[in-house]
């Protein structure tokens, strides 16, 4: 039991240490630019979690908020990760996620009449099925021809994004003489929140309307329990783990590399989709501009990566980085930082996680690093063929 | 060969150590080779023969040691202080960009250039006549080297060594991947280089053809030397029981076969290789119950791809494959493994197990879909899987901390029973054995070899393939003998290992092949 | 039949073949960019955050120096600093490429962001007066010649110089020594390594290369064709110039082509008033053009060989 305390507590040294990193460099950039890192930082923490604010922020609101942030995340995290296990970089998360919103509104505007108990299933299976669809042109074309799932999945990106904004400034979704705005979704489409909407009713001092956490939490927990079971415990995640460790094992195995490939896209699609879908029937309730901007998709491959593709990694991850989202603008109003500071600790956050520096400046450092010891855990976790360690298949 | 030999080292190699985590691939290793002569290394596969010329190349740094090169001690930090010194490798994976001519290869690094940095292709090709011509190696600079069969892209090679001025050649393991046609090329090549003054490393296990080829010989063993020798004053048998340590006759105790009916039959069977030409022209034979075929033949000539075809992981492009009464000619590697066939596969770390999975993951690599392992298909049995492992791991006899512990933390040995348990644990019709010794420790040799008898005798048909050639004599009832691509013949158990070897090279049949 | 006659109409006219011209030239920049830094082996996607980095700060100089060229220097370096990061993070600590490429342009987009918020207070950053621009360069007697002087000869310094560089890093690659070795580190580098070339030292260079390429366009964009800093201002473009990299099989030549094609999509677009296809549909072109490329309808497009793998001396 100790070791694998420890085990465990070493695996979360990389991650931990990697946010620290973007922390720390961040603070230097600030304060490098005038700033007071100090009070930036205070901003996130007010705004992510409602702690140590300096204007009296309400802390129910700001988790809540960090909440409603960190539930997509959580699911395109997962979309982003399993496909990480069978060697496959997903950039697509963005793509599929606007995919699941756009058919999330077309299918709750159309059938706006339904009642919940038929249109809420509808929408939702519909963004799933449609996310699926948009990562399984990339699966298709990787399993087949062996086109990169990278360059795929980013080219299908922008064809969402395209997409998005055509059907809705002066395409067939737009409100009518509305701008950059879709109709809202039928009232049976909606995902209820957990906190009736109802501003008479005073919780945490402020009017329950406020509170936006809706039902899609409970989705995306389901999610990753989904995720993890099929990981470990189901013939298919044995398959897509193999796939990824080594082709030509799984091969040998007798397992259909290209159907798993296939259908490890189409499940990291729907789970993307369902995300989009979910943001709409449990937030937005319609297709707007906000969308064009969006980046869940993309924050999502940091999700992952930070939480080294586990189930409770994710978590903690989205977590993370829905705290952050909520922050910035807390950061921004109290500390006047840019919210957009959050987005450099990403990529810090990446960077640092990607080139795994603190395992490389952490006892051999030398100009020719002999063994790929630094192996970065997005790659470890993609890598097709295991590496050999050195020395081998060397007589 | 001169009477000053002391003086006229042309490599020095002192007291070389390299440790990787776990093992120590070079240990204090000494070699010296003189000047003009042919020094073969030898040893086992993992014996360190590559590490330590890799040291000498710079590609690896040794943890101590020292070099002298010519009488002066040398600093190798890098490749190019090795092409520096004359030192030149041609490695046993070569060194070559496919998609670049045989002409910008061999220049790569040192190229001429006309005007500012253009490169100049007719000097170029002019340099590579004249040094093709002087050594006899006849080579179309203008050719896409992906293009050559692999005795030219070697070639290329050793041209590309020689361009750079390499007065000291190491060819690691050259003769693998060649015809024994283009085995004796080289040789002539070889010989050739010698006369011109040049000094030459070579690697090899191959003892017939150290012998054939060296003047003297350094025997290496598990990282360290364990014998410097005059070829001309030893033999195969010398050599063999210092590599391996003792005296090498692997007896295998064993009854005569009881052979049962047919139950595995090919015929006329033909594919093609990787690289799309044939590797398999009509390949024929019958597999009984409770024997054991054996497949002799020089590695290169179909064996790999016959193994992968009839595991269903290779196409076949033409003939039958029979299981019995079904036909499983274009089965896939689930359906022949569903249909009774097991597969101990050659290449154990890159095929035969995923190395990061545990060693209970290992255990069911193939059949996580059957029923015995998962609910419809769907949810893993743990259980089963769990007693299944252990059960394995204690009649295999693999030694591993736990059923959790990753395949890749285990010895070659043990990384190979692995394998072999699940093969063979499921109860197969028929056995795949492709190299099922290969690289692994003597214990384990002789525990593997046990096994395929004891599944011969409780009536599996096996098939064995090995390039080890007292292994095949030393384990089949019958052996088959291949050579480009065909059987040339197949031979009662007690055939000499002469016959086998002059089969293998394509003599001996009177028909030879085309 | 007007929508046809209004297609018509604006296929003779030579403005729009200048506006295809100066947007390919625009793309081909980072394009030829990729190609360099995929060549020698280092996956590129971050083309699109070096641009963005070369924009702000060449619009950042230009305000301070009132200088084009001096700013054009700076955003050229700006991009080149991104590229060091990249290869730093990519070839020094191996990284996944992807990974650091993803990173490279979500912390350009925010540190672009941050600083003008740092810098200029509110979003506003202030314009680049006309006279500090990158200027339009009429070529004597040559622009004098009926539509292709329109055409080719009046045309935004940079673009001459995109595609004196197209032609530069085509005989670069493919006539010189130095050509010979970033295509041998890309294909093989233990090969090239052998042959006692620095791999290292290549991939160092071709990748800053790069971004030096990608910062270029970046202030041909901010302080060229447009007048100032606007958040997110390439749009895209980085990506539309992988794009092309890839439809033009990681040659120079065949990414102009593309290039011209994704450039003429963007004529279109601006020129929208006469034809009426949605501007969003049109804009997704580029990316479907690809897709279809990818998906082998047009021929394959196959990368170096050791595209994306970072090297370790010593392992085969």
């Amino acid at each position: 039991m100790p070791s694998t305390v420890r085990h465990a507590a070493g695996g979360m040294a990389v991650p931990i240490g990697s946010v620290v990193f973007a922390f720390l460099v961040g603070g230097v950039i600030v304060a490098a630019t005038g700033g007071d890192p100090l009070s930036a930082y205070a901003g996130l923490l007010c705004g992510g979690f409602g702690l140590a604010c300096a204007n009296g922020e309400n802390t129910a609101l700001q988790l809540s908020t960090t909440i409603v942030f960190f539930i997509p995340l959580i699911m395109t995290g997962v979309a982003v990760a399993l496909p990480f296990r069978a060697g496959l970089f997903n950039i697509g998360a963005e793509g599929q996620l606007l995919a699941g919103s756009v058919a999330c509104t077309v299918i709750g505007v159309k059938f706006n009449t339904l009642p919940a108990p038929i249109l809420l299933p509808m929408v939702l299976v519909g963004g799933a099925l449609a996310g699926a669809l948009w990562a399984g042109i990339a699966g298709v074309l990787k399993a087949t021809i062996g086109a990169h799932e990278v360059v795929t999945t980013i080219m299908l990106n922008y064809v969402a994004q395209w997409l998005v904004r055509f059907l809705i400034v002066g395409g067939p979704l737009q409100l009518p003489h509305g701008f950059s705005v879709s109709s809202p979704i039928g009232a049976g489409a909606r995902l209820p929140t957990f906190l009736p909407n109802d501003n008479s009713l005073i919780i945490f001092g402020l009017p329950a309307g406020v509170y936006r956490v809706h039902t899609g939490l409970l989705i995306a927990l389901a999610a990753l329990a989904v995720f993890a079971f099929l990981l470990w415990r189901t013939s298919l995640g044995y398959e897509i783990r193999a796939v990824g460790q080594s082709q030509r094992a799984a091969r040998y195995a007798g397992i259909n590399v290209p159907r798993t490939i296939i259908v490890t896209m189409l499940i990291a699609g729907a789970f993307s989709g369902l995300a989009g879908a979910i943001q709409i029937a449990g937030v937005d309730h319609n297709l707007s501009d906000k969308f064009f901007n969006d980046t869940t998709g993309f924050d999502a491959i940091a999700v992952a990566l930070l939480g080294l593709g586990s189930a409770v990694g994710i978590l903690l991850a989205s977590i993370l980085f829905g705290a952050l989202h909520a922050g910035g603008s807390v950061m921004q109003a109290d500390a006047g930082i840019s919210s957009s500071l959050v987005q450099v600790l990403q990529a810090l956050i990446l960077f640092s996680i990607a080139a795994n520096f603190l395992r490389v400046l952490g006892g051999r450092f030398r100009r020719r690093p002999a063994a790929p010891a630094s192996q970065a855990p997005g790659a470890a976790l993609m890598t097709e063929a295991a590496k050999a360690p050195p020395g081998d298949g060397q007589t | 060969m001169s009477t000053s030999a002391r003086d006229s080292n042309a490599v020095e190699m002192r007291g070389i150590t390299k440790a990787w985590p776990g093992v120590v691939a070079n240990d204090h290793v000494d070699l010296s080779v003189r000047a003009g002569e042919i020094h073969a290394l030898v040893g086992e596969n993992g014996a360190g023969k590559s590490t330590l010329m890799n040291i000498l190349y710079g590609l690896i740094h040794s943890d101590s040691g020292e070099i002298v090169i010519n009488g002066k001690s040398a600093r190798i930090s890098g490749p190019r202080d090795a092409i520096g010194l004359g030192i030149g490798m041609v490695h046993q994976h070569f060194m070559l960009i496919p998609v670049f001519t045989v002409g910008e290869n061999i220049m790569l690094g040192r190229e001429p250039v006309a005007g500012p940095g253009f490169y100049d292709h007719s000097r170029a090709r002019k340099e590579i006549e004249e040094l093709t011509r002087k050594y006899g190696l006849r080579l179309d600079p203008d050719a896409r080297t992906g293009d050559l069969p692999v005795g030219l892209q070697q070639r290329a090679e050793i041209v590309k060594v020689l361009y750079r001025g390499a007065n000291i050649l190491v060819l690691d393991e050259p003769t693998g991947v060649l015809t024994p046609q283009e085995t004796k090329e080289l040789f002539v090549v070889l010989k050739g280089l010698v006369k011109e003054g040049k000094t030459i490393i070579f690697i090899s296990h191959k003892l017939r053809e150290v012998l054939e080829i060296s003047d003297r010989i350094t025997v290496m063993r598990r990282g360290k030397v364990v014998g410097h020798l005059i070829t001309r004053e030893t033999d195969e048998q010398a050599i063999a029981t210092m590599m391996v340590g003792r005296a090498v006759l692997l007896r295998v105790d064993k009854k005569p076969a009881t052979p049962g009916p047919v139950t595995f039959k090919v015929e006329n069977l033909t594919a093609t290789s990787d690289r799309g030409v044939p590797a398999l022209r009509g390949i024929s034979f019958e597999l009984r119950q409770g024997e054991i075929l054996g497949i002799a033949g020089v590695e290169g000539n179909g064996q790999s791809e016959l193994v992968e075809v009839l595991a269903g992981t290779r196409r076949a492009t033409g003939g039958r494959v029979l299981l019995g009464d079904q036909d499983v000619t274009a089965a896939s590697a689930r359906e022949e493994r569903e249909a009774g066939v097991g597969h101990i596969p050659e290449d154990r770390r890159g095929v035969g197990l995923v190395l990061h999975f545990s060693v209970a993951e290992n255990l069911f690599f193939g059949r996580e879909r059957s029923p015995a392992f998962a609910w419809h298909e769907i949810v893993l049995r743990l259980r089963a899987i769990l007693q299944w492992a252990n059960r394995l791991i204690k009649e295999f006899d693999i030694r591993t901390p736990s059923i959790e512990t990753q395949a890749s933390a285990l010895s070659g040995g043990n990384q190979q029973k692995i394998i072999v348990a699940r093969e063979m644990g499921s109860r197969p019709k028929v056995l795949l054995a492709a190299q099922p010794t290969r690289g692994v420790d003597v214990g384990s040799i002789e525990f593997i070899h046990r096994r395929l008898v004891a599944e011969r005798d409780e009536g599996t048909a096996v098939l064995l393939v090995s390039a080890e050639l007292e292994e095949v004599t030393s384990l089949s009832d019958r052996i088959a003998v291949m050579y480009e691509g065909r059987i040339v013949s197949i031979e009662p158990s007690g055939t000499s290992e002469e016959r086998l070897g002059l089969l293998m090279t394509g003599g001996g049949t009177g028909a030879g092949a085309a | 039949m007007t929508f046809l006659s209004d297609i018509a109409h604006l296929l003779i006219t030579a403005d729009l073949w200048r506006a295809t011209l100066e947007a390919a030239a625009l793309l081909l920049l980072p394009a030829l960019g990729g190609v360099i830094s995929e060549r020698s082996g280092v996956v590129n996607i971050a083309m699109e955050g070096m641009m963005l980095t070369g924009a702000f700060f060449a619009v950042v100089a230009d305000l301070a120096l009132h200088n084009p060229w001096l700013a054009a220097l700076v955003g050229i370096a700006a991009g080149g600093f991104m590229a060091l990061i990249h290869a730093v993070v990519s070839i020094r600590f191996r990284a996944d490429q992807i990974v650091s490429g993803i990173a490279i342009n979500i912390f350009a987009a925010g540190m672009t962001l941050f600083l003008v918020n740092r810098i200029y207070g509110l979003q506003d950053i202030g314009h680049v007066g006309q006279s500090n621009l990158l200027p339009y360069v009429n070529i004597p007697i040559l622009d004098q010649i009926p539509f292709v002087g329109r055409v080719l000869f009046q045309q935004n310094v940079v673009v001459y110089a995109a595609l004196i560089l197209l032609v530069l890093v085509n005989i670069v690659l493919f006539r010189t020594r130095l050509g010979l070795r970033i295509r041998a580190v890309g294909e093989h580098p233990q090969a090239a390594d052998t042959a006692g070339i620095n791999v290292y030292a290549i991939r160092y260079g071709a990748v800053i290369t790069s971004g030096l390429l990608s910062g270029l366009a970046g202030a041909f964009l901010a302080i060229g064709i447009s007048n100032t800093f606007v958040p997110n201002m390439t749009d895209g473009r980085g990506y539309i110039a992988l794009a092309a990299m890839i439809f033009g099989k990681w040659r120079p030549f065949g990414a102009f082509i593309a290039c011209l094609i994704f450039g003429f999509g963007q004529a279109i677009y601006d020129a929208n008033s006469v034809i009426h296809v949605s501007q969003y549909l049109l804009s997704m072109l580029p990316y479907v053009l690809t897709l279809i490329v990818l998906a082998g309808i047009v021929g394959r497009s196959i990368p170096p060989a050791s595209d994306g793998i970072p090297y370790s001396p010593g392992t085969e």
